[in-house]
């Protein structure tokens, strides 16, 4: 592990991925600004195609043609990605960072062992011996909550149920013990007894290990149980950030309050679940200003333009026109043109 | 679905036979399940559908010569329960406990291997070929998948359209005027017609499910993951959705899902499936706030609560489900349950009712205590 640099072990400042495609230019992800300090569990939730993926795969600096990413910076432990060669990137990737993606079968090689996957992981990173590489594979199986490991590492990837095979990508991605841990919906595909499973062993190994977890889902218990921080994406946005209670306990932008509203919940009875109304725009027909206003119930004219990115508590943003405490803004709710572009700016956080 | 009291006005078409029921009849809103079973004859509390002792099993076939029968997976192994009108039975389980055998072979889409099914007292697996068409048409489902189970290459009209015409509404523009209502009902926009699926959201394609579902106005819909596929936001429009239906077609539901706060919200009771077993029947709100099986408690304690200030007992289950070709002996359960002993290795526990017809499969049924919850404070980190 590199000697740790201070400051928070990821920023991801301003970072634009495009899509060029046929139809148009898709704004995977459009101007996204997070932070992830050592140790800390950021959640990263929203609706499909809102960016969440793209986030990541950018912060991995595996996005392909026709995507690009075309603005900002990427920087962990200090230095940015976007700098580096090829090459450097191959050494990052599982030395500093490991990412397990949603499904394991995919990214597992089926004519390789379990056992032998893992083990070239490690030699990727580490100068060991075959044999040693093959004991650490044995080991990680194990720290995973693996039974048998020994048996297992022989096995095919085909030869275990999906939860197992979810706990290898994990013991691989963990091998070579980064700083960071890149999961995108890690226990989607997966039954609820299992998914406990594996959060139990992603809580421990973070505790052992201090690493740090991007954990993208769109499954809001899991971030309210994993999470220290909470990034609301819409329409490849960050429309709302802040500490997890917070998110949860008095959220401000109208998207996640219809999101939290909508749950279904064990722990009450409700006749009808509230609704967000619509559906997520099309990225190449998104709306002018707010891109949630035509599902907004808040909706004002001043929301045909673009809302500010506010500081609305401590720690606490939202990119949306209302208040802190929830009103018209000072600009008034009919403002617009220059008057309102110009309220937004002054509005706006650097957000650092 | 907001026009109240308004029944479907599909069409104007041939009274009788295997024609489309009338406007007016059966489907009106306003009745209770219990004036429409009196007008039957029948009483209030006679089930709709009963299944008895229902078996499921596949062959595995193969060895040397490719022949032989290797041994067979039991997906549903002897499964018996009723639904009564108007209610939603709601069906749980892991992956591969059998929920989506034992909906096919109440759909008539699968074969049993033994057991029955009655539909207002008759036996589904006897049925005459005209009686199997009318059968057809009274119990209808909804798929899990929005994408695969529309044919692409057919429009919304005629996805939705084919069961209309197949029973016997050969008008087309009776046909084209009832699919626009249904379409409607759904809340779907009835200029998309002409459209074809891959033009439509996961949402919408479910909608359409829904409206074909709809289309022959049956009385039992057997629900298959309606909603898994889809985002929050969306699922909460499908739900209410389906219980606004339920409310204006005086509907039952069968509902499977792996999302028990999904299946508690819509269903009146829930049966939970472990291994083609089931192993827990009970009112919804009971099983939530009592649950009488281990299996239930463990499934129950593993969902997350969407709130960071509660920590909720967590039971994590060691291990994998077993194979259903090989189930464990006696209890099924025993080989991951917190609670087992020697009996359960041999004895298999009977499903019972252990008070208030609340059904447990579980030989310490009544030591199974209620799962713990507690609220952290908020100011702590
Ligand atoms: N056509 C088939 N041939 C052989 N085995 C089958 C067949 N269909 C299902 N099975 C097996 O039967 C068991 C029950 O399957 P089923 O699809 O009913 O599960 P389920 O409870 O609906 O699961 P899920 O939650 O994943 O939808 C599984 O072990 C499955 O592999
Ligand atoms: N290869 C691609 N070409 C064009 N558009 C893409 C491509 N990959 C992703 N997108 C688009 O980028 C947006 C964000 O996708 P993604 O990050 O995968 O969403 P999610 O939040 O579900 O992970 C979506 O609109 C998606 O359609
Ligand atoms: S900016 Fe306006 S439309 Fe957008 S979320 Fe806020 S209130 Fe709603
Ligand atoms: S019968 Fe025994 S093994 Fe089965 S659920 Fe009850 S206690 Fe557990
Ligand atoms: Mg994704
Ligand atoms: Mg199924």
């Amino acid at each position: 592990m590199t000697a740790r640099h201070v400051g928070p072990l990821l920023e991801i400042k301003g970072i634009k991925t495009h899509f060029f495609t046929q139809d148009g230019v898709v704004k995977a992800v459009d101007d996204v600004t997070f932070e992830i300090g050592h140790g800390q569990t950021l959640g990263v939730v929203g609706e499909s195609g809102c960016g969440k993926s793209i986030t990541s795969l950018s912060v991995m600096r595996l996005i392909e043609r026709p995507g690009k990413i075309v603005a900002g910076e990427i920087r962990l432990n200090g230095e940015n990605l976007l700098d580096k060669t090829d090459a450097d990137m191959r050494d990052i990737r599982g030395d500093q960072v490991s990412m397990i993606f949603q499904e394991p079968m995919t990214s597992l090689n089926p004519v390789f062992t379990c056992g032998d996957q893992i083990a070239e992981a490690v030699q990727q990173h580490t100068a060991v011996s075959r044999r040693e590489a093959m004991d650490r594979a044995v080991e990680m199986l194990r720290v995973v909550g693996i039974p048998d490991p020994k048996r297992r590492a022989a096995e095919h990837p085909h030869q275990l149920s999906g939860g197992m095979r979810q706990r290898v990508m994990i013991a691989m991605a963990l091998s070579t013990d980064p700083d960071l841990l890149i999961a995108d919906e890690p226990t989607t595909a997966l039954d609820v007894t299992i998914q406990a499973q594996i959060l139990e062993v992603m809580r421990d190994l973070r505790e052992k290990n201090r690493m740090a977890i991007m954990l993208i889902t769109h499954d809001l218990g899991v971030v309210a149980e994993m999470a220290d921080e909470v990034v609301v994406m819409y329409a490849g946005k960050v429309v709302e950030r802040a500490d997890v209670r917070t998110v949860f306990g008095s959220p401000h932008h109208p998207y996640t309050q219809g999101l939290l509203l909508s749950i279904p919940r064990l722990d009450e009875r409700r006749e009808r679940l509230e609704v967000i109304k619509g559906t997520v725009p099309s990225p190449l027909n998104l709306p002018e200003g707010c891109l949630f206003k035509r599902r907004c119930p808040h909706r004002m004219r001043v929301c045909d333009t673009a809302p500010p990115y506010q500081e609305v508590g401590s720690g606490h943003f939202s990119r949306c026109w209302l208040t802190p405490a929830g009103e018209a803004p000072d600009v008034g709710a009919d403002a617009e043109g220059e008057e309102a572009q110009h309220a937004a700016e002054q509005l706006t956080v650097g957000a650092r | 679905m907001n026009d109240e009291g308004q029944t479907m006005t599909p069409t104007g078409a041939t009274p009788g036979g295997d024609g489309v029921p009338q406007p007016g009849d059966e489907m009106s809103g306003g009745r209770t399940s219990a004036e429409r079973a009196a007008d039957r004859g029948g009483s209030a509390a006679a089930p709709l559908l009963e299944v008895d002792n229902l078996v499921k099993h596949f062959d595995i076939r193969g060895g040397l010569l490719g022949v032989s029968k290797l041994g067979a997976v039991r997906a549903v192994d002897g499964v018996s329960f009723s639904v009564t009108e108007g209610e939603t039975l709601g069906l749980v389980g892991e992956s591969g406990c059998g929920k989506t055998t034992l909906g096919k072979v109440i759909l008539r889409l699968l074969p049993p291997t033994a057991g029955k099914v009655n539909f207002e007292g008759k036996s589904l697996f006897d049925l005459s070929s005209r009686e199997l068409k009318a059968a057809r048409r009274d119990i209808q489902v909804v798929f899990q998948d929005p994408y695969a189970s529309l044919n692409p290459r057919m429009s919304v009209g005629e996805i939705v359209g084919e069961g209309l015409y197949v029973h016997g509404m050969t008008n087309k523009k009776e046909r084209e005027s009832a699919v626009r209502d249904l379409l409607k009902r759904v809340g779907l926009n009835q200029a998309h017609i002409h459209r074809y699926p891959h033009e439509f959201s996961g949402g919408q394609r479910q909608r359409i499910g829904i409206a074909r579902a709809l289309a022959l106005r049956p009385r039992f819909i057997v629900c298959d993951e309606p909603v898994s596929a889809l985002d929050v936001s969306i699922q909460s429009q499908v739900l209410n959705l389906l219980s606004d239906l339920q409310d204006e077609f005086q509907l039952t539901y069968l509902f499977i899902a792996h999302n028990l706060a999904v299946v508690k919200h819509l269903s009146t009771r829930v049966g939970v499936m472990y291994l083609g077993k089931l192993v827990e029947l009970s009112d919804a709100d009971e099983l939530y706030r009592s649950p009488a099986h281990p299996y239930t408690k463990a499934l129950l304690s593993a969902i997350p609560v969407p709130d960071p200030t509660v920590r909720r007992e967590r039971i994590v289950l060691k291990g994998d489900l077993p194979s259903p070709a090989n189930p464990p002996s006696g209890c099924r359960f025993h080989t991951r349950c917190p609670m087992a002993q020697e009996i359960c290795k041999v004895e298999e526990p009977p499903l019972r009712d252990v008070g208030g017809g609340h059904l447990s499969a579980c030989h310490f049924a009544e030591e199974v205590t209620p799962l713990g919850s507690e609220r952290t404070s908020a100011q702590s980190a």
